[in-house]
């Protein structure tokens, strides 16, 4: 457990360990032959139990790329990141692998679905790696399916679902082992008005049963169904500010 | 790892095997035939060992065998060897008189082939052995009719002789009752006085074709011992098998004396006991066991190759796969284990089949030529052990590069 020692912002929460996430000066440089390309530049912010924030901005402006830092995915080249009060710099390789587990439910931009394997076995594959006997497996992943409601398609391939049906398993994957986080790129953006209504209601439910959640979206609409909005621009934040 | 760890590797790994069937079957195929190349030459080992064995067994038990040159393989003699002096029936009368270790002594002299005819029938093949009567104690071959021969057979050197089962169905009709007929062999008359028992073969050679005469008598018509036509054998019976050592050092020590051997020099004569041939076996299969091992080790190493390279292939082509699953919490080690146990399920019934086919081949050998093969218990898990290894081996470094993999760039990977 390491306790932040960088007081750099006016706007430091009081309690360093009330947030879950806690970012603080985080670059992300990508070195394309010669020239640094900064996908991310001095990015500092917090994010509370419970909350649900909408992070905006234009396409290739840092969403993905700050997602997967979140998501413990990838690493930052400079700056401190702590996640439920652990900076993650200092951990091994198993001790992410856990996190991702256990503390951070992913809904990636591209789905990412094993598509060789049914709707129930890809829910079931966080469990999997959490240790879960299968009995248990199997009826959470049946839950998780049906408050999708895809509890009728479990036996279905990626390739024999639509692509609001895919997105809907690759949520019902990130909810399965009740993550601390819920982090979902883009949820909406292969989606028709109709199904990514759906989802935004689903987003709601879980932000009303307390569930943190950061959605990456281009959307106003569906940015402003959020109780705070964080503009990106060119790897910077632009704006943070609540929206209610 | 847990064991639902392990069954979910082992379910991706028969649908990964599913998904690419031709690939996968041309993998198992050389690991069929790496466990396949062990188990024939375990197989080959075995099954020689256990004829020689019985062939020794045949033998009698604890003979000892005295003769002009030591037991060997190969039919090359050396300049020393050919300027021998033969063994004599003296030579064996000495033995028996000055050791207290022996319970019967037995010269015998041979040769190969001799034409033999009764009646209008003819046979070239039978071997004659020149005899005494402790012959038949002390090679524990005796008669099944008639008499054995007798000391006054060959004291007045009798033209008399003890005939095989084979000569017997040579030279006459079934009807016919041997005994008391008169043969000819190398055209000189000898009555027929006993039929031996039936003895099987000897290395594919079958013993049953043999005729007995008096020693006497064979050397009265054979003066001349010329190798390797002729040989002239002493057979010693040692009192029990506790006094094989003391008979073969009091021989030794009487024949080195008869036949002026120099002190420090070889022995200028063969002595071998049953131990002592299987000694020269031992040595024999040591050679082969080496080369068929390191046969049996190329053909694993090829199979192996076959499954490192598939393996590689895989984990590039399910670099996603890996991504996903690293996203969602796998650890390095359930990645690793669960290219491995990819490996091994592949290499694993590579081995089911190498063993099944193995099997058949090995009734098929024993059914239809006159090599006996089989399979011991433990060959079947050399043949587990070995494609489950070579499995483990190969798969190591591709499930490590797997678990290495960066999730994120795993996740790019298109
Ligand atoms: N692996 C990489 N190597 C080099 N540059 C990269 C890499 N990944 C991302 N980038 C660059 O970083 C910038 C941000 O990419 P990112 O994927 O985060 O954008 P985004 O905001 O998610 O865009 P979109 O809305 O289109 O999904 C882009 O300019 C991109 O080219
Ligand atoms: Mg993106």
């Amino acid at each position: 457990m390491t306790t932040p020692h960088v007081q750099t912002d006016t706007q430091e929460i009081s309690h360093p360990f009330s947030s879950l996430i806690k970012m603080r000066d985080i670059w992300k440089t990508y070195q394309m032959g010669t020239e640094e390309l900064h996908a991310l530049k001095k990015v500092s912010f917090d994010v509370t139990k419970g909350e649900y924030v909408a992070i905006i901005g234009p396409s290739g402006s840092g969403k993905s790329t700050l997602m997967n830092l979140i998501g413990c995915l990838d690493t930052p080249t400079k700056g401190e990141y702590w996640i439920n009060g652990e900076q993650v710099a200092d951990m091994t390789d198993d001790e992410l692998a856990r996190i991702r587990n256990k503390e951070i439910g992913f809904v990636f931009q591209t789905f990412n679905l094993l598509s060789r394997a049914t709707a129930l076995h890809n829910v079931e594959l966080p469990l999997i790696y959490a240790g879960i006997s299968s009995t248990d497996r199997h009826e959470k992943a049946i839950a998780a399916l049906e408050s999708v409601e895809l509890g009728d398609r479990v036996t279905h391939k990626p390739n024999e679902l639509s692509g609001g049906q895919r997105q809907r398993v690759a949520i019902a994957r990130a909810l399965v082992n009740q993550p601390s986080i819920l982090l979902a790129d883009e949820p909406t953006g292969a989606l028709d008005t109709t199904t990514s209504s759906e989802i935004m209601n689903l987003f709601e439910r879980l932000h009303a049963a307390n569930n943190t959640i950061i959605v990456v979206t281009h959307e106003m609409e569906v940015a402003e169904r959020a109780e705070r909005i964080i503009m990106i621009r060119d790897g910077e934040i632009e704006s943070d500010k609540k929206t209610r | 790892m847990t064991f639902d760890d392990i069954r979910e590797s082992a379910v991706m790994a028969f649908s990964t095997l599913r998904a690419n069937k031709l690939r996968s079957a041309l993998t198992i195929l050389g690991v069929t035939v790496g466990v396949l190349t062990v188990l024939s030459m375990v197989s080959i080992i075995q099954g020689l060992n256990r004829s020689f064995a019985d062939q020794i067994e045949s033998l009698g038990s604890n003979t000892i065998f005295v003769n002009k040159f030591e037991p060997s393989f190969s039919p090359q003699k050396t300049q020393e060897e050919l300027q021998r002096k033969e063994l004599t029936i003296a030579d064996a009368e000495a033995i028996a008189r000055e050791s207290e270790a022996i319970a019967a002594v037995a010269p015998f002299e041979r040769k190969l082939s001799e034409t033999v005819r009764f009646k209008d029938k003819q046979t070239e093949t039978p071997i004659i052995l020149g005899v005494v009567p402790e012959h038949s104690y002390t090679m524990s071959q005796f008669v099944a009719e008639g008499r054995f021969l007798i000391d006054v057979d060959i004291r007045e050197r009798r033209n008399v002789a003890v005939i095989g089962r084979d000569v017997v169905n040579a030279l006459f009709l079934e009807y016919e009752q041997p005994i008391g007929k008169d043969i000819k062999i190398a055209g000189n008359v000898f009555r027929v006085i006993g039929i031996m028992e039936d003895q099987g073969s000897f290395f594919g050679q079958s013993r049953d074709n043999s005729i007995y005469i008096p020693l006497t008598t064979f050397q009265k018509y054979y003066p001349e011992v010329v190798f390797p036509d002729f040989v002239f054998v002493i057979i010693v019976r040692p009192k029990t098998r506790a006094d094989v050592a003391n008979a073969m050092a009091d021989i030794t020590d009487t024949l080195r004396r008869r036949r002026g051997d120099r002190v420090g020099e070889p022995n200028s004569f063969g002595i071998s006991s049953q131990d002592a041939l299987l000694d020269v076996y031992n040595q024999l299969t040591g050679a082969t066991y080496l080369v068929l091992t390191a046969i049996s080790a190329v053909a694993l190493m090829i199979g192996g190759i076959g499954v490192m390279n598939i393996m590689l292939v895989s984990v590039t082509e399910r670099t996603k796969e890996i991504g996903i699953r690293k996203a969602v919490g796998a650890t390095r080690l359930s990645i690793m284990s669960q290219f491995l146990i990819e490996a091994v399920v592949l290499t694993g019934i590579g081995g089911l089949f190498g063993l099944i086919i193995g099997e058949i081949v090995s009734v098929l050998i024993n059914t239809y030529s006159p090599l006996p093969a089989f399979i011991p218990i433990w060959a079947i898990l050399v043949a587990i052990v070995v494609s489950g290894g070579v499995g483990v081996v190969f798969g190591l470094y591709p499930a490590w590069k797997a678990a290495r993999l960066d999730p994120i760039e795993a996740l790019r990977f298109e």
